[in-house]
């Protein structure tokens, strides 16, 4: 049997013996615009034809009411909604800097987040360079800490009257499991699954809620959103992503979708 | 790694600037590693290629997220292992990665690098075959870290977990593949 050194050794001299597919010449054109466009528009053009075709589909069926409870009963979303008649409030407090009322933990930098974090913090591409960052770490926050990211302004989304914030995006090391996902809801609340970039999510909109999730460590974190509004919730391979605001679903998905 | 030009980061400082032909130059730099991340990662070569050409896509239009002063490559691989992994679970299962050696190398060819000079053929093909029938955890962490030879922080990138795990990860999945030689070299 080898020793660990002699095998690490082997695996090593086969690094070069490896018989690679051909590289392809990556081809990411800029125009002059700055924006930038990607090639191979004859896929693209096939996937949106086929994209929009189940889009019309879907519509089609949830519009009929019989047909959209009985696909709500096939995906089983009915057992993780709880109605209660006593909601928790956000409760604002004095002016400070944006977001200190929020209960976000030590502001801090974008940089000085992802330094006391061993996983790496998404930034919505669509939003850029937060306005401020908030870290939380154990045991004020989740296993693995948590890093929150506030927004005082974006194009087309209003600014909270209570809290002076448009969108907050919060994220942690966990995972969403759907047993534990206790929402507490109103009537006019509403929970939806989606997808953003291949990733699990939820649009959850309306009322004040709270958010459950299970924390890197395996326990159970119960937090209030801060914002009581509009929440879309994504599993991003281990990082759950929050991104709150008075927002529609659409905004919140295209924010989503920018998201590295 | 080591020993990588040290003008990469001015490269994307430059990008970052707004100077186009340097995210060219970081693209044309990248490709080959990036290619072959996503193709361990996706088992599909064509999979591969798209997500390495989205990957860059999205690297570019992610370039102000990019800390001055960190290395480009970790943060590179993991927008496109990210985007080789969407690509992956989208498809609803990943194609069985099975890594070959190239046919035209013999022991006693010319110049072989010293590590390869340890390797007899045969003892390579199994090595290989071993690697190859481990589970997908093992296999990638492995593949990552030896056989793309990525750094610990590249491999962590690539995998979508913290560095530490790597470590644990790669000592479990070497454990189980000397316990395989073993097997192997009894039978």
């Amino acid at each position: 049997m080898p020793e660990p050194a002699e095998l690490e050794a082997m695996l090593s001299a086969l690094a070069g013996r490896i018989d690679w597919p051909e590289t392809p010449q990556l081809k990411v054109v800029i125009p002059r615009h700055a924006a930038v466009l990607r090639l191979r528009p004859r896929f693209q053009a096939r996937w949106a034809m086929a994209a929009v075709a189940v889009l019309v589909i879907l519509a089609t069926l949830l519009a009929y009411t019989p047909t959209r409870t009985a696909i709500a009963d096939w995906l089983n979303l009915h057992i993780n909604i709880r109605r209660t008649t006593a909601l928790p409030t956000p409760s604002p407090l004095p002016s400070g800097a944006l977001g200190s009322n929020l209960g976000l933990g030590k502001q801090t930098t974008l940089d000085g987040a992802q330094a006391s974090v061993k996983w790496h913090v998404l930034v919505p591409g669509q939003l850029g360079q937060p306005d401020a960052v908030y870290l939380q770490l154990p045991p004020d926050g989740p296993s693995g800490g948590e890093v929150s990211l506030v927004y005082a302004t974006s194009p087309g989304i209003p600014v909270s009257s209570e809290t002076g914030v448009a969108v907050l995006v919060t994220e942690a090391r966990g995972q969403v499991n759907e047993q534990f996902f206790g929402k507490t809801l109103n009537d006019a609340t509403t929970i939806e699954p989606v997808t953003v970039n291949g990733h699990r999510g939820w649009w959850i909109s309306g009322q004040p809620h709270n958010f459950v999730f299970i924390a890197s460590d395996g326990t159970a974190r119960y937090e209030t959103l801060r914002l009581a509004t509009n929440t879309l919730v994504i599993d991003d391979g281990g990082t759950i992503v929050r991104i709150e605001g008075h927002m529609t679903k659409a905004q919140a998905l295209q924010i989503a979708g920018t998201l590295v | 790694m080591e020993g990588r030009p040290a003008d990469e980061a001015e490269l994307l400082a430059r990008a970052q600037r707004g100077d186009q032909g340097a995210f060219e130059e970081i693209v044309q730099r990248y490709q080959q590693v990036a290619f072959r991340v996503a193709y361990v990662i996706t088992g599909s070569a064509a999979e591969a290629e798209d997500a390495a050409q989205e990957g860059m896509f999205k690297a570019y239009r992610a370039l102000h997220t990019f800390r001055t002063g960190a290395e480009p490559r970790p943060w590179l691989l993991r927008i496109v292992a990210n985007e080789a992994r969407n690509r992956a679970r989208s498809a609803g299962r990943r194609q069985h990665l099975h890594l070959r050696l190239a046919e035209d190398f013999r022991p006693g060819d010319a110049a072989p690098s010293p590590e390869a000079a340890v390797l007899a053929a045969d003892e390579g093909q199994r090595l290989m075959a071993l690697v190859n029938d481990l589970s997908d955890d093992d296999r990638l962490v492995i593949t990552s870290r030896y056989l793309l030879q990525l750094s610990g922080e590249e491999t962590a990138a690539t995998l979508g977990i913290p560095e530490g795990t790597v470590k644990s990860r790669l000592s479990r999945a070497l454990e189980r593949l000397r316990r395989r030689v073993e097997e192997r070299m009894n039978a």
